[in-house]
């Protein structure tokens, strides 16, 4: 392990860990016990619990800090439960994989299920991951060899719940990422049945999951990725706070006021995919409530990049990268772009502004997520962004890129095929991740750009690009119609003036904090680059 | 021809007065006749008066010093901790344990789970957790089930409704009675001891429907102890003549004043540094705290080499045991004094588990409950709770004859012994 060690969940107890079998609770008082482990607890009784990994234990109250038990790590993303059983729906995806490697790495024993449908839907469109990948046997097999990495893995549709069941019943999650969803809002406005298809995947998988958590693994956290987009961009420019309002927000109408503190704040999506994300949102929150299951709503940022450690140790390792108009994520498909000669294309004034984070800083994200698990019953959102950036802002960043690897680019702004302001305030509030798991963004734009630069343009990976160029323009409105969007607008990088509204992100910490750790990251890679 | 049997029926937290009480008023027409032909005692619970000691020390004959057990908890050797006592730990063999080659049906008894070998058939008692681990042998769960056999009832549920407490309480004896029936007959045996506990949470509830005529509630009180004698008296119905009954309490009940916090005591008086996480239990506790207490009554000295942040040196653990002892016996409420005795662990216990005994034990004055909350802040609180423990438990012997071997003044460590003399005979 390098890099300076992290303590920042030191302090969590057996109450946070799911080896802790919640057993119910004893009123010395009254004498009494109550085994309904569902319920809520009264103030004056004592929590009983078992320990599944130290039975020699007894039942004792959850009060073990992870510091002091030896079932708990340090690491550099924090104290980790060792051999720590975590289950990735959707592992062969863009991010399962890559997180599915990680976490392989740091020791936990991962397994996971996919029904393959990203790969099929990407075909679908006619398109295919640029980054050639393995096919997961072949992974499977590289990530024992280069690794030493065992992953256990099922084809499975989340949708099938006693295949699932039996899955879980068989590995004993500790902890569960649920990337297992359609991630796509241009895909769910394709059509009603594309629509159709979306919701029912991701919220009908879902909730079944929930059922499955509560009968099988009642102890293990739930992380979902959720998106940033659940929020939509009030124009009123009302802060994105983190799920749920903090206890000073106030609401006040016709000379009376009320606290909205712990309440779930506002959602606004923006896609029918977006509202699944809504959905789940309220699905898990209701589960916490009713079942004691514990959940991290992950609301991340836009996604892009190719690079961690672990898929660079190996070509067989590498995660898929797509590019085509339903699959692609913006800052993927602008590089693609410069590559192939294309304007970069932004929608409308290319103001919109949204969060960005890069493949590795969203995998420690991550990481630190499972490492500190929410406590039964919490369910806890964080906004998982490393900055706020406008897109027409990356384009301008790919192109600064593009043209030291000689590929010099465009601008163009298109007509805007989505149903969205293209110029907005946000104000983003992203300080869970930072206070209480201890992030620190290590990734700069400029930096993975160059990396995918440096991968992208290797000729064999250039020839798929050229492949799939077809694919890459936008062609779904919104609206329901198929076309291309019009060219509004050519121009060079830095020639246009940037609208009135510039992003906050408040992370709680001094800005310098946040930025320096990208900026070490930055030289520290420019050094090896140079050796 | 069949040996002599031993029945010995447990009746949890029921005072020597109450069952005089009710006995006399023809509440409990069985026990009343019982009484006509035996000898009746009052008996000297546990120092605490909790279940946990008093069953324990009931079981095994011992000392608390000897069966290793002080309370429902303690904190894990070396650690703050707080674990709950299971039957493994204990470190004295129960009777049953002592002799395997009689037979036995041992039916919940507090603090025996979980359910270890036995030459019969055993269901543990409150606490436990899972019913499966609770009985043995594991197979006989099936009868369990088919009675609709619990352990106890939900406190948790049964504190918002007494209606729903009274339907509970009547259900879990029925199902015990009835479990305990099958396996009279399914299992042979020497000794079968049955415990009913629903007694003891009826008190915690609603003592004060014992005390008052006029409560809501009064007439279901009655109407429960009714139902327990009846179930006393189909067991020793079953009975030869010459087979022996003994019956007993742990501890017994009295009206409860108000609750008295040690720990809130200790924190206000600067014993007891509590850090700022709630959280982590006694791992809140700071260095420089000098005592501690755990439930209900006991005060641990946080000594150095005993504990991780153990700051106490034994050159001053008199002078803080004095000290503490002063501020106890001088603790008042309403102008009355809250606590009645404080022993030293070497007055009252002896054996080889002194290192694991507390340093002090109080026994509180009449309507005073102590508790050890650490949550809590407030050192007097009003409590939902109307009835607590006291010292007031009983001993119940047939036979006029054996009269000789019940002490006058038993103690729940003397149980064991007069059943061997018993069965001696």
């Amino acid at each position: 392990m390098t890099g300076k060690w992290s303590t920042h969940n030191a302090e969590k107890t057996c109450w946070n860990c799911p080896a802790a079998e919640l057993k119910g609770n004893i009123d010395f008082r009254a004498c009494g016990q109550t085994m309904q482990r569902l319920k809520l607890m009264a103030e004056d009784t004592e929590i009983l619990i078992r320990c599944r990994r130290r039975p020699e234990l007894g039942y004792f109250e959850p009060t073990i800090t992870f510091k002091e038990c030896p079932e708990w790590e340090l690491t550099e993303y924090g104290y980790l439960l060792r051999d720590m059983r975590v289950l990735i729906l959707g592992i062969d995806g863009y991010l399962g994989w890559t997180l599915a490697l990680k976490l392989g790495a740091l020791g936990c024993q991962v397994s996971g299920v996919d029904n393959f449908l990203r790969r099929k839907m990407v075909r679908e469109k006619g398109s295919m991951s640029v980054v050639p990948i393995a096919s997961m046997k072949e992974r499977l097999k590289a990530a024992k060899e280069v690794l030493g990495v065992e992953i256990k893995f099922k084809k499975i549709d989340i949708l099938d719940r006693p295949k699932l069941g039996a899955f879980m019943k068989e590995v004993q999650p500790e902890a569960i990422v649920h990337y297992g969803e359609i991630p796509s809002a241009p895909y769910s406005m394709v059509d009603a049945d594309h629509a159709i298809k979306v919701q029912y995947n991701n919220v009908i998988g879902t909730l079944g999951l929930l059922f499955l958590m509560r009968d099988i693994c009642p102890e293990a956290s739930l992380i979902k990725l959720g998106t940033l987009g659940e929020y939509g961009a009030p124009l009123t420019g009302r802060p994105l706070f983190e799920g749920i309002f903090p206890a000073d927000a106030v609401l006040r109408w016709r000379g009376r006021e009320w606290s909205l503190g712990g309440e779930l704040t506002p959602r606004d999506p923006v896609s029918f995919y977006h509202v699944s994300k809504v959905q789940d949102t309220f699905n898990i929150y209701e589960a916490c409530k009713y079942w004691w299951l514990r959940s991290y709503d992950v609301m991340q940022g836009v996604i892009y990049g190719v690079h961690t450690d672990e898929v660079a140790a190996d070509p067989r390792l590498r995660t898929r990268l797509d590019v085509d108009e339903w699959f692609g994520t913006v800052v993927n498909r602008f590089v693609c772009q410069a590559i192939l000669g294309m304007p970069l294309t932004v929608y409308g004034e290319g103001e919109q502004i949204r969060g960005f984070i890069a493949l590795e800083d969203a995998m420690e994200c991550m990481v630190r997520l499972i490492s500190s698990p929410p406590e039964p019953g919490q369910y806890a959102v964080v906004n998982q962004v490393s900055g706020l950036y406008k897109v027409i802002e990356l384009a301008e960043i790919v192109a600064e890129v593009a043209e030291e690897f000689g590929y010099p680019t465009t601008i163009q702004k298109l007509e805007n095929p989505r149903v969205e302001a293209d110029l907005h305030p946000y104000e983003v509030v992203s300080e869970n991740l930072p206070l209480l798991f201890g992030f620190r963004p290590k990734v700069t734009p400029r930096l993975e750009i160059t990396r995918m630069f440096e991968l992208l343009t290797q000729p064999h990976i250039v020839e798929r690009i050229k492949k799939v160029a077809h694919a890459i323009m936008p062609i779904t409105w919104w609206s329901g119609e198929k076309r291309e969007p019009a060219v509004l607008d050519i121009f060079k990088p830095k020639t246009r003036p940037k609208g009135p509204y510039k992003p906050t992100l408040h992370t709680g910490l001094k800005p310098t904090i946040y930025v320096k750790a990208a900026k070490r990251a930055e030289v520290k890679r420019r050094r090896e680059a140079h050796r | 021809m069949r040996k002599k049997r031993t029945l010995i029926i447990g009746l949890d937290g029921v005072p020597h007065a109450l069952l005089v009480d009710l006995a006399g008023r023809g509440i409990m027409p069985n026990v009343k006749a019982l009484m006509g032909d035996g000898v009746l005692r009052g008996m000297r619970p546990s120092i605490p008066d909790v279940s946990s000691v008093s069953w324990s020390s009931i079981i095994t004959g011992k000392n608390p010093g000897e069966h290793g057990v002080f309370g429902f908890t303690n904190l894990i050797r070396g650690t703050y901790t707080l674990a709950f006592h299971d039957f493994t730990k204990l470190k004295a063999p129960a009777f049953w344990q002592a002799d395997p080659s009689k037979r036995y049906i041992i039916v919940n008894v507090p603090s025996t789970y979980p359910a270890l070998e036995i030459n019969g058939f055993m269901v543990s008692g409150f606490v436990s957790p899972d019913l499966g681990k609770a009985v043995y042998p594991p197979s006989y769960i099936k009868y369990l089930r088919e009675v609709g056999y619990r352990v106890d009832i939900d406190v948790e549920r049964c504190r918002r409704s007494p209606l729903l407490l009274f339907k509970e309480l009547s259900d879990v004896l029925r199902a015990r009675l009835e479990l305990c029936k099958r396996m009279w007959r399914k299992v042979k045996w020497d000794v079968l001891m049955f415990v009913v506990t629903g007694t003891d949470r009826l008190g915690h509830f609603l003592w004060s429907a014992y005390e008052r005529t006029d409560h809501e509630w009064h007439e279901h009180f009655l109407s429960f102890f009714s139902l327990v004698d009846e179930a006393i008296g189909e067991l020793a119905g079953m009975l030869r003549d010459k087979d022996d009954i003994i019956m007993l309490s742990d501890h017994g009940m009295e009206r409860l004043k108000i609750e008295v916090n040690l720990n809130a005591l200790l924190a206000s008086e600067g014993y007891l540094l509590l850090g700022d996480e709630p959280r982590k239990g006694y791992n809140n506790i700071r260095a420089g705290t000098r005592a501690f207490a755990l439930e209900p009554s006991r005060i641990y000295l946080n000594l150095e080499g005993k504990y991780p942040r153990g700051s106490v040196r034994p050159s001053e653990a008199e002078d803080i045991l004095e000290e503490l002892t002063e501020l106890f016996y001088g603790l008042k409420w309403d102008g009355q004094s809250v606590i009645k005795k404080v022993y030293r662990k070497e007055e009252i216990y002896h054996g080889p588990s002194m290192d694991d005994a507390p340093d002090l034990v109080l026994i509180p004055n009449e309507g005073f409950a102590l508790n050890a909350r650490l949550s809590k802040r407030e050192v007097f609180k009003e409590s939902d709770l109307t009835g607590k423990h006291n010292e007031d438990a009983f001993l119940y012997v047939r036979g006029r004859e054996n009269a000789d071997l019940v002490p006058d003044d038993p103690s729940v460590e003397d149980v064991v012994g007069i059943m061997m003399a018993l069965r001696g005979r």
